[in-house]
């Protein structure tokens, strides 16, 4: 066999290129395979050049009045849902998706609630927080169990109602009011005998009023009076004439909203004592405060299942990461604290189900749920989907803020349908959902 | 009240407007990192031109080879094209420019309108003025930490466009009670009026960019640059090296103009600092 001859060897013509096109090809495709060999790790991560994997998201719905009548209230317990979801998105997320809060704004007006919802439903929101008035959440209520998804209502409601389609996080009367009337016709409360009941004109006030008034008539006692205005009513001016009249020795207030201001400008205006005439109001909280004046509202007390000064110090923490994220003149209270705790009752739910489906997120809420917030442990009874509750009672202070003068022993239970008002009612969606009684009207005799 | 009318038009849904822009399915590019981008750019023309190179040139040889002094009449044609693509490439270099100065001069002047909107409502009485403030706080909060994310991703942030109407409304419920409170208020008032319009500029500059006319006409241009230098006869390499490094330049500008087409996205672009900065003097009082 012949010896190869080496490339070397052969004679090279003087016309051709040093480099032909063949070589230059190779070398070419050799070097340009080795530049993408060694550059590729910084290049390019897989295919992706270098681009961040982003974040699986789920949309979550924040259903808050941003404007109009009720903006003073529900506009921090967006704030308190997307710090929850801000703390649970830096920590990782859930199930590996960071929460995409969408919060669109119903301005207080009831029937933008629902169309609201159904553009945040539509878009995909897993579940949604939201609502203040009872009147916007029954807005929603057929909405929500028609879609099967979940609704968070954070805030104290009048009872009488449940739903497997929502998760009440705030008192009903059994943990509010009814313990308020105690407290008020205990020594410690000044032994009150004569309660003038005083709201806004909606179910809240009214069903609240009507309980109140079958609690009262079981003991033998009639309220001083009875009195509602329209929501967003700022003169108050005949009404506390009307309650200075009627020889009442407290008020309990359930007004709402930014109505509060003119209440409580009026009653400063006839020198309502608070020591005498102490008006108990369930629907303020610190954050209401922020518009009332100290001097007009020192001595009222409020009725609430948290307050900011609430001495633990699981509590001092949880305020001051709140305050060091929105500023330092942000306050929390009631509904916010009980807003967290729904959140995050929500988390542990969406945790252990390993599921952001409603049906599967409801079981989770079957094996019982408890949360350790920063007003004390907060238990999710499966049976009415609301939350066990510690009552307490506040005396506002000059710098806003209030002083804990009561406090229940433990939380207390919540019951959506007190036999008192609602005889023959029950609720346990673990066990076939409402027992109907007869037919109740709030509006009739006591 | 004065509404927000560029939000209120914009997608029920978050997704984004529709412009004649850049066509949406290239924005991906903005989620490169800078350098990568600059590399990908000047990867993607080198390979091209060297493509064309190999495959394209030994079909456009034999038109200019037969030709006495076909490299002169390129080289003429191809500095004649130089200037015109040069001019058009600079210019729209420029042009964008200027358009991410202008739009980060909006974003300067939002927080400056914001930052004295703030201390005017800090001198109304209690409790409007907490309020106020706390309202202006939160409007701050959300641009950076909502607003500015959405933008980076071209998307324009609608929520903010709620607070602002909260802040307008709690001012509008003022009323007031002395001569320097309505002085005061009518200040108020007219930094309002300039906050907002800053804010809708810089809402209408989160999807400004070229439109797509101009991407086309400056792509045909690259290409058409790279052909005609396809059309020197010289040696290959020679043809390989020279090429490249013009290839290779063509797509330097490329990137640059890619990379400075949308003012909020990509790494040149405007930060929300201001707002940071804005937002840590609000929340130290």
């Amino acid at each position: 066999m012949p010896k190869p001859v080496p490339k070397k060897s052969l004679p090279v013509p003087t016309d051709m290129p040093l480099v032909s096109r063949r070589t230059a090809l190779s070398h070419g495709m050799a070097a340009t395979l080795a530049a993408a060999r060694a550059l590729s790790p910084a290049l390019f991560v897989g295919c992706s050049l270098g681009i961040p994997p982003r974040a699986r998201t789920v949309p979550v719905g924040l259903l808050h009045s941003q404007t109009g009548t009720m903006a003073i209230s529900e506009t921090s317990l967006r704030d308190m849902e997307l710090f929850a979801f801000e703390q649970i998105n830096a920590a990782g997320g859930l199930l590996g998706h960071k929460l995409e809060a969408r919060a669109p704004d119903p301005r207080s007006r009831t029937e933008l609630f629902e169309k609201r919802s159904r553009r945040l439903l539509d878009d995909g929101a897993v579940a949604v927080f939201g609502c203040w008035t009872s009147s916007s959440r029954k807005a929603v209520l057929s909405l929500f169990e028609e879609r099967d998804k979940l609704l968070f209502y954070p805030v104290q409601y009048e009872g009488n109602e449940s739903s497997p389609n929502v998760v009440y996080g705030g008192s009903v009367p059994n943990q509010q009011v009814l313990p308020a009337i105690d407290w008020l016709m205990s020594e410690a409360g000044g032994a009150k005998r004569r309660i003038y009941l005083l709201g806004s004109d909606y179910i809240y006030p009214r069903t609240v009023n009507f309980v109140a008034r079958k609690y009262l008539a079981a003991r033998d006692l009639m309220p001083a009076g009875v009195g509602y205005v329209p929501l967003g009513q700022q003169d108050f001016g005949d009404t506390v004439k009307a309650i200075v009249a009627s020889g009442a020795d407290c008020v309990l207030s359930t007004v709402n909203g930014d109505s509060n201001v003119g209440l409580f400008a009026a009653l400063a205006r006839e020198h309502v004592d608070p020591g005498k005439l102490p008006v108990v109001s369930t629907s303020i909280a610190e954050d209401e405060l922020r518009n009332l004046l100290p001097e007009q509202v020192k001595g009222h007390l409020a009725v609430s299942c948290y307050f900011q000064s609430l001495p633990t110090d699981a509590n001092r923490r949880w305020v001051a990461d709140f305050q060091r994220e929105f500023g330092f003149d942000r306050v929390t209270g009631d509904p916010l604290e009980p807003d967290w705790c729904l959140v995050h009752l929500w988390k542990a739910a969406v945790e252990k189900a390993g599921s952001f489906e409603t049906a599967a997120v409801r079981q989770a809420f079957a094996d019982g749920l408890t949360f350790a917030g920063p007003g004390g442990p907060v238990t999710l009874d499966p049976k009415t989907q609301h939350c066990t509750k510690y009552f307490r009672v506040g005396r506002i202070r000059d710098d806003r803020q209030f002083d804990i003068v009561h406090q229940s022993e433990g939380p207390i239970d919540p019951d959506p349908y007190p036999q008192i008002a609602f005889p023959g009612w029950k609720c346990d969606w673990t066990e076939g959902g409402i027992t109907r009684g007869p037919e109740v009207s709030i509006n009739g005799d006591i | 009240m004065v509404r927000d009318p560029y939000s209120r038009a914009s997608s029920s849904t978050g997704r984004p407007l529709r412009h004649a822009t850049m066509n949406e399915s290239f924005l991906w590019l903005y989620e490169i990192p800078s350098r990568n981008l600059a590399m990908l750019f000047i990867a993607l023309f080198v390979g091209f031109y060297w493509a064309g190179t190999i495959l394209v040139r030994p079909f456009l040889m034999p038109f200019v080879r037969t030709t006495r002094g076909a490299n002169d009449i390129v080289g003429y044609v191809l500095s004649c094209f130089c200037v015109f693509y040069g001019l058009l490439l600079g210019l729209i270099a420029v042009t964008a420019y200027q358009n991410v100065s202008e739009a980060s001069s909006n974003v300067t002047r939002e927080a400056a309108a914001l930052s004295a909107l703030y201390e005017d409502v800090s001198r109304y009485p209690e409790p409007y003025g907490q309020n106020l403030r706390w309202l202006l706080r939160d409007y701050t909060r959300y641009v950076i930490k909502y607003a500015w994310p959405l933008q980076q991703r071209g998307i324009v942030p609608e929520e903010g466009t709620i607070r602002a109407e909260a802040f307008h409304d709690r001012l509008l419920d003022f009323q007031p009670g002395t001569p320097s409170e309505e002085i005061l208020h009518a200040e108020a008032l007219r930094q309002l009026n300039h906050f907002l319009e800053c804010r809708r500029m810089r809402l209408f500059s989160v999807k400004s960019g070229l439109p797509a006319s101009m991407w086309y006409v400056m792509l045909l241009g690259a290409v058409l640059n790279m052909a005609i230098c396809w059309l020197f006869d010289m040696k290959f390499v020679t043809q390989l090296v020279l090429g490249g490094i013009l290839a290779a330049y063509l797509g330097t500008m490329m990137y640059l103009i890619v990379d400075m087409n949308q003012p909020f996205r990509g790494d040149v672009s405007i930060s929300s600092e201001v707002f940071e900065v804005l937002y840590r003097r609000m929340s130290e009082e």
